[in-house]
């Protein structure tokens, strides 16, 4: 069992600068979970807890049924891939390689066995005997990866390991990485991220984690959940608006009434949408938000309900897509990502479709209303 | 920034005359202990002081290693080996602990050891000549050996911690996860990664320990334990000095130093620049 059980956690640096308040959460054997959020958050200081690196926290940290508290790093079966690599560079990619296993102790012909193996998987025989400063960032990449494969650990972390890449390796680097997930099906994987396109395609589950006032208030953790129910469930604002590039639009509007269909709203523009939540809570004039993704603003020709019409004040053309930006949002522009050129130049009048599945309404709090198909 | 014209033919003329004035600072002395050195004594006080020798007689130098210049030698080679090696190991640890371990006094004890710099030599003679008897080390090469390590601690803890503050934290973290403890860490990581910073040292102490006088002359008495820089002390009188033997006995003298240089020259400066530029 190579279950993680974070537990209470809460740590802080010095006395008045809390970093991980109340991290509750459980990481399944097999799990490729993904630490994301914004910078500062305490996402790596999180990872290097499990790791061992970080002492100083409350609350209780296990891996498997052991409390690893109080482990010793190289004792908590968990193998760690740095940013920068953190390769010895005064030994040879072999030696790196080996060298924890040499620590451990371990006879030479396994250790020349698992080296050779985990060469053949990423493809780095030819490089054993270079230094590390003789490789290029990607096979330098592959050798901490490798060095992490020889120790058969439990537990893989890796901590931003893709951001000192070019972005054409980050995404050749991201594929090797979900495979090597799936060929260790039984280590439980912790990822730590800020690239939100990393966390959507690598991961089982994704930890959002909350940054500054909010980590204050709600605590680190904002949602905890499969990708795509982060990116269509939103819990906040803060997840609503993290999630996706563009970002989420965000208007001002205020609560009418629920009905069968969902929660009425009114826009400050005086449009009326119907959203599909239980805003039974709420009271007539209650302020709300509204929330639409830009790619799910679809461009109508004539009358239609569920609607947004704007001018529109600039618009971006990207070949296969557009951004076109409306005037009109709160406090940013409001966008609509719509294929190829998008039909419309500035200062034309749009109107765009806002489907009624896809739209999210948040409380005076920023949390968002339960969906009626959720209930 | 863009230069002048004119700034720029300036710094082209004035780069080269000071070059070439700074390196005549430096050469002619040595080409006068040179020269002076082939010289008898006779001709040294007859010519003219930039004279070139009428020959190239070999009198002084046999002069010299006929007496105990070898005895000299050799034990200027024991204590400054046997004091770098020392000084090395034991600052590297210390600037390991003052550079990677949080404890509690770490700035202060940092602070004093470095404080250690600016404490004049002069003002501890008396101590260590007191300690030194007491210790029976007096008249002896190990007298030396712990005067010199202490005196040049506070110097190689200062550059090597610096240099080792700059090593990426991740390495130690990756050694941790490798299952290192604190000495592991330290001899199969930041050891052969401090090569720059060791070698700095190295070449610094070594060259000022090589030349180191005031506490030879004042912890040995007899030529069986003195150092290379008392010899010339064997070619002045009361009355009357051989200038040209004890310029022999310093041309002999500076020859390692020479020699180290010329075949190490590129690594000294890489070392010293390592060193600097990390420090």
């Amino acid at each position: 069992m190579t279950k993680i059980t974070l537990s209470g956690v809460n740590k802080s640096f010095g006395a008045n600068f809390p970093v991980i308040r109340n991290v509750d959460l459980t990481i399944e054997e097999g799990e490729f979970c993904v630490f994301l959020g914004p910078s500062g958050c305490g996402k790596s200081t999180l990872l290097r807890m499990v790791a061992g690196l970080e002492s100083g926290y409350s609350g209780q940290i296990s891996i498997g049924d052991r409390v690893v508290d109080k482990v010793e790093p190289a004792d908590r079966q968990v193998a760690m891939v740095f940013q920068n690599y953190a390769l010895y560079p005064h030994m040879t990619v072999y030696d790196n390689m080996a060298f924890g296993l040499r620590q451990a102790k371990t006879p030479k012909d396994e250790i020349d066995r698992r080296v050779q193996e985990a060469a053949r998987i990423l493809q780095i025989e030819a490089l054993l005997e270079r230094m590390p400063k003789a490789l290029s960032g990607g096979q330098r990449q592959r050798v901490a990866i490798g060095r992490a494969i020889v120790r058969q650990p439990k537990v893989f972390l890796f901590d931003e390991p893709l951001s000192n890449l070019d972005a054409a390796l980050r995404v050749h680097m991201r594929s090797e990485i979900a495979t090597l997930h799936r060929n260790f099906p039984a280590a439980s994987m912790i990822y730590v991220t800020h690239d939100q396109t990393e966390a959507m395609a690598l991961a089982d589950k994704i930890v959002l984690l909350h940054a500054g006032k909010d980590m204050l208030k709600h605590g680190s953790i904002a949602q905890v959940g499969k990708p795509l129910d982060l990116y269509h469930r939103p819990r906040n604002l803060f997840v609503a608006g993290f999630l996706g590039s563009p970002t989420m639009n965000f208007l001002e509007a205020t609560f009418v009434a629920q009905e069968p269909a969902g929660a009425r709203v009114v826009l400050k523009s005086g449009e009326e949408l119907v959203v599909p939540v239980d805003g039974s809570a709420l009271a007539a004039g209650a302020p709300v938000t509204l929330g639409v993704r830009p790619e799910h603003l679809a461009p109508v020709v004539g009358p239609a309900p569920q609607t947004l019409t704007r001018k529109v004040a600039a618009v971006e053309h990207f070949g296969e897509y557009s951004f076109v930006y409306l005037e009109g949002g709160t406090p940013a522009p409001l966008i609509a990502k719509v294929p190829g050129d998008g039909g419309v130049k500035a200062s034309d009048s749009a109107t765009y479709s806002a489907p009624a599945d896809c739209c999210h309404l948040f409380d005076a709090d920023g949390i968002a209303l339960t969906h009626l198909t959720n209930t | 920034m863009a230069s002048s014209p004119a700034a720029r033919v300036t710094g082209r003329i004035a780069v080269p005359v000071l070059g070439l004035f700074w390196l005549a600072v430096t050469t002619v002395p040595f080409l006068f202990m040179v020269m002076t050195s082939f010289k008898s004594q006779q001709e040294s006080f007859s010519s003219s002081v930039w004279a070139l020798p009428k020959a190239l007689d070999l009198v002084n130098y046999e002069s010299v290693l006929e007496g105990p210049f070898l005895t000299y030698f050799k034990n200027s080679v024991m204590v400054v080996v046997i004091s770098v090696i020392l000084i090395m190991l034991i600052s590297a640890m210390a600037a390991f602990a003052f550079a990677r371990m949080r404890f509690r006094l770490n700035d202060a004890l940092f602070g004093l050891i470095v404080a250690g710099m600016i404490v004049p030599i002069h003002i501890t003679l008396v101590p260590i000549y007191l300690l030194t008897r007491q210790l029976g080390l007096y008249d002896s090469q190990f007298a030396l050996i712990g005067p010199y390590v202490a005196t040049s601690l506070p110097i190689s803890v200062f550059i090597l911690t610096e240099f080792m503050r700059q090593i990426p934290k991740e390495l130690e973290e990756a050694a941790r996860l490798d299952g290192c403890g604190p000495f592991a860490i330290f001899f199969k990581v930041f050891l052969p990664l401090s090569g720059p910073g060791l070698s700095t040292i190295a070449i610094y102490n070594g060259i000022m320990l090589w030349n180191e006088f005031i506490f030879a002359y004042v912890l040995t008495s007899s030529t069986s334990t003195r150092t290379l820089p008392l010899a010339i002390w064997d070619y002045q009188g009361q009355y009357t000095s051989n200038i040209p033997a004890i310029l022999a006995v310093v041309t002999l003298t500076s020859l390692p130093l020479v020699v180290a240089y010329a075949f190490g020259q590129e690594k000294i400066v890489k070392g010293m620049m390592a060193g600097s530029l990390k420090g």
